[in-house]
């Protein structure tokens, strides 16, 4: 089986991801036959947060591991591109280069350390280093500290980004490159073994394998996936502060990932897709229906979440399946 | 008896000791289990038999002793390396992944059995090398004719013996078996009686049993446990005849040797 | 750096770690023994802090203020348990993290509403606002020497009401086992309700005390809950001993660091940039500490047994 067909294969298994992944696609279209931009703009934004939503998904949803610091690797990611502009180097591959490395070396040393704890222990030592790393980039004020720093939209030779079109399908493209990854990984012997370990730990150690191991593998990918997030973040918001970092980001993946479906392929990228068009569309609902309350539209988000969590088991995703489980 | 001589026991324990506190869990233990010999280990609830096979296979540490596989010291491992050095083990409760299908169950042992689980491209359950890997797992117990079933729909009797198939999936030297028959009907204990009976002479055995009928039909040898210690060990027939034990253990059912 | 500020600086810590005592007390026994993941209980803090500021401008009593807003961050809590959380028990860790996340929202957003996005400030009464020489010569605010005493007073009730009583016998044996409990006559249902609601108080009582020591705002809890998770991952889960040991070390250091990070930073940098980094660095050295504790000891420094 080459490369090719296992690719195949595994979009033939994920249908509704290549399905949205078409939709990003031919988005720019719509939104120019439309004449907004800014929904491109929007669309940006739910491909970043999704491509780091689906990097938590593979520890949170596959591996069963409750990280709750992932957004301090999308912070790093980003940094890693503010500082190395900062020292005058400007090459994007280069920054994306730098942001991988970095966070698969802090996974790796955050996984081994949080590893050892489990349940509310683990969530609280994930939840631990990223305020580490927040108070960390808040307290270095070379980097801007509190305040952030602003970054030039990278050199991606030979892709000029002038055109902000060609960001956005720079962003697609790391996109379906994630995507593509964790649906072969997720399928192969070491996701196959993350998903027995979420169930089942002892009899993974009685077939003689070593469940740390397998976590910490499962940790650095994702971490490094929500560098990548990070690393492309910075260059389609053009800053970046501490505030990337601050836990309730770490919460917002959580619940991106929730909303969509926890442990499926297309359940990030959807819930990335609800979580931010509730973000646009709430404040204008609440303009029509009580204008001086347009503000306030996370009175309604917040009990939103908490229906999904009563109500909507599975996410979105479950809620489709169920829909056409019914249909046939 | 040349032949055992040759190959040596598969475990032997020496000097093991281990406590809680007051409570004296193993108390200078020593026990042999040859080469594919079953090996049966009987004794009260709570003489300490399940604390004894949880330090043979590593999550428990002894105090002190020392517990040797084919001859070779393992009382450093974790549990995965005693695995991989060639200890398998059932568990009292079944401890199979519940949300795959068995064959599913099959193709990860087999993938841990060859060393080759870190492997991230090709899809580990249509893999056509580990999934007749899985399948020879499974009809070693005969139910390779669920392999696609979802683990939660099996019947109790053939969820322990997936467990079983699993245990024996590493082609381990030494099997422990932590009560089998629990909460089988009689049926499913005499299939599974007829199974465990066709592995003698492949692996030696450590059977932990409460079911008297079972221990003494599979049994070469039978070891007592009372309290952490061992009371008697020998033949059936010299286990059923010993004094000490029917006064220590089976007290008046003496039925339990017919 | 003078010994008398140092001691000054000792005693605020003291004030510090037993707020957060009182709202980490309630928090690790909900975590610990429900098993349940609840990120909103620094909303409590704020409807205490709230309730306190608002009934005192209503009353024009402070102290009446604070006796009426009790019962109020009382049955919140109580509301609470049985409208919402009673139902999320037998879900899993993420599902409780996110269900309460969206009533952090949901608090900060209604209080928004209600009181404005601006921070109130609550005075003291003249008969609090004094100061008392701790030293020949060595005033302290009377206020926080009173939040001082009360947070002690307070540990030694829950400690005596954990430790003593047939209820806290329960709550000790991890209450969550339904037929046990059941068959010990005790309505587990009830019992957790109330360990909600007294947690509830506990977290308004520190909000109370807050408040006319800090800002009253929208989100003013959180900052608050990150740190009491703190201490009671330090303290090990559960564990209400654990917890006031944890709480005192978290609030010395944090408010040691405070003061003592700039100065020491200051011999190496620019005193400006030092005084930027200063307390950023003090807040990381409590996560430092946790992680320290947590590598060493994987749950915590007084795990409760069984």
């Amino acid at each position: 089986m080459g490369v090719f067909s296992i690719l195949r294969d595994g979009l033939a298994r994920n249908r509704l991801l290549g399905l949205i992944l078409a939709g990003f696609a031919l988005f720019p279209v719509l939104s120019g036959i439309m004449d907004e931009p800014f929904w491109n703009d929007l669309a940006m934004r739910i491909m970043l947060l999704g491509m780091a939503a689906m990097g938590l998904n593979l520890v949170l949803g596959y591996g069963g591991m409750v990280s709750f610091g992932h957004a301090a690797f999308v912070g790093i990611g980003a940094y890693c591109v503010g500082i190395s502009q900062f020292y005058g180097f400007d090459n994007g591959w280069a920054h994306i280069a730098i942001s991988l490395a970095a966070c698969g070396l802090l996974g790796l040393v955050i996984g081994f350390l949080s590893l050892r704890t489990t349940g509310i222990y683990f969530i609280m030592i994930t939840l631990a280093f990223a305020q580490m790393l927040y108070f960390l980039f808040v307290s270095l004020e070379t980097y801007g500290g509190d305040d952030g720093m602003s970054i030039d939209r990278a050199d991606f030779m030979p892709i000029d980004l002038w055109d902000p079109l060609r960001l956005y399908y720079l962003i697609w493209a790391g996109l379906v490159i994630v995507s593509l990854l964790l649906m072969v990984i997720v399928r192969s012997r070491f996701g196959v073994v993350l998903e027995a370990i979420r169930g089942n730990e002892s009899r993974v150690e009685a077939m003689g394998l070593v469940p740390l191991h397998f976590k910490i593998t499962g940790y650095v990918i994702s971490a490094m996936i929500c560098g990548l997030a990070g690393a492309l973040f910075a260059s389609w918001q053009e800053y970046v502060s501490p505030d990337i970092m601050h836990w309730s980001r770490s919460g917002e993946l959580m619940i991106i990932i929730i909303l969509g479906g926890i442990g499926t392929m297309a359940g990030p990228l959807i819930g990335a897709v609800a979580f931010l068009l509730l973000e646009e569309w709430l404040p204008e609902l609440m303009h029509l229906v009580a204008p001086a309350y347009a503000e306030n539209w996370m009175i309604i988000f917040g009990p939103v979440l908490i229906g999904v969590v009563l109500f909507a088991r599975g996410g979105l995703v479950g809620l489709l399946a169920r829909i056409g489980g019914r249909r046939s | 008896m040349s032949v055992q001589a040759r190959t040596g026991p598969v475990l032997s324990l020496a000097g093991l000791n281990k406590s809680y506190g007051a409570l004296q869990a193993t108390g200078d233990v020593a026990l042999e289990v040859a080469a594919g010999e079953i090996h049966a280990l009987i004794g009260p609830n709570g003489a300490g038999k399940t604390t004894l096979v949880r330090q043979i296979y590593g999550s428990e540490a002894p105090d002190s002793g020392s517990i040797r596989l084919r001859g070779e010291e393992i009382g450093h491992l974790s549990v995965p390396q005693r695995v991989r050095q060639g200890i398998g083990r059932s568990f009292q409760i079944s401890n199979v992944l519940a949300d795959f299908t068995v064959i599913e169950n099959a193709v990860i042992a087999e993938a841990a059995r060859t060393g080759d689980a870190f492997r991230f491209l090709r899809p580990a359950v249509s893999d056509p090398v580990l999934v007749e890997g899985a399948i020879k797992i499974l009809s070693r117990v005969g139910i390779e004719g669920r392999a696609d079933t979802p683990v939660s729909d099996l019947a109790h009797g053939e969820r322990r013996l997936l467990e079983l198939a699993l245990a024996l999936a590493s082609d381990p030297a030494l099997l422990l078996l932590d009560e089998p028959m629990a909460g089988a009907g009689p049926e499913e204990t005499q299939h599974m009686i007829g199974i465990i009976d066709r592995l003698r002479g492949d692996v030696g055995i450590l059977l932990i049993e409460h079911d008297m009928d079972a221990v003494f039909r599979l049994a070469d040898r039978v070891t007592v446990l009372v309290e952490g210690a061992v009371i008697a060990s020998g033949t059936p027939d010299e286990i059923a005849g010993d004094a000490a034990v029917r006064a220590a253990y089976l007290g008046s059912d003496d039925d339990a040797a017919a | 750096m003078s010994f008398i500020l140092l001691l000054e600086q000792i005693f605020n810590g003291l004030q510090f770690g037993v707020t957060l005592f009182l709202i980490a007390a309630g928090l690790t026994l909900i975590l610990g023994i429900m098993d349940f993941v609840f990120l909103a209980h620094g909303a409590q803090v704020m409807i205490g802090a709230y309730a306190a500021a608002s009934l005192t401008a209503l009353t024009g009593h402070f102290y009446l203020g604070i006796l009426l807003a009790i019962p109020i961050t009382f049955a919140s809590g109580y509301l609470l348990e049985y409208l919402l959380i009673r139902h999320l028990y037998r879900r899993n860790h993420m599902d409780q993290v996110l269900a309460t996340f969206g009533l952090i929202l949901f608090f900060n957003e209604l209080i928004r509403i209600g009181f404005g996005p601006a921070a109130l400030f609550s005075s003291l009464p003249p008969s609090l606002s004094g100061f008392v020489n701790i030293l020949p010569d060595t005033p302290y605010p009377l206020f926080r020497l009173l939040v001082i005493a009360v947070g002690l007073a307070c540990a030694l009730g829950i400690h005596l009401l954990v430790s003593r009583t047939r209820m806290g016998a329960m709550v000790r044996a991890g209450a969550n086992n339904e037929t046990m409990t059941a068959a010990l006559g005790v309505n587990i249902r009830v019992l957790r309700r109330l360990v909600f609601a007294a947690g509830a108080c506990l977290a308004g009582v520190a909000g109370m005390m807050l408040g006319p020591l800090t800002a009253v705002e929208p989100g003013m809890g959180e900052p608050l809950l990150i740190l009491s998770l703190v201490v009671i991952i330090i303290g090990g889960i559960g564990s209400v001993r654990g917890a006031f040991i944890a709480a005192i070390l978290i609030g010395i250091v944090d408010t040691m660091g405070r003061v003592l990070l700039p100065v020491i930073l200051r011999s190496f940098m620019g005193q400006a940039a030092a005084d930027g980094a200063g307390p950023a660095l003090a807040s990381m050295m409590v996560y430092i500490l946790m992680s320290l504790v947590l590598v060493i000891r994987p749950t915590g420094l007084f795990p409760p047994k069984g």
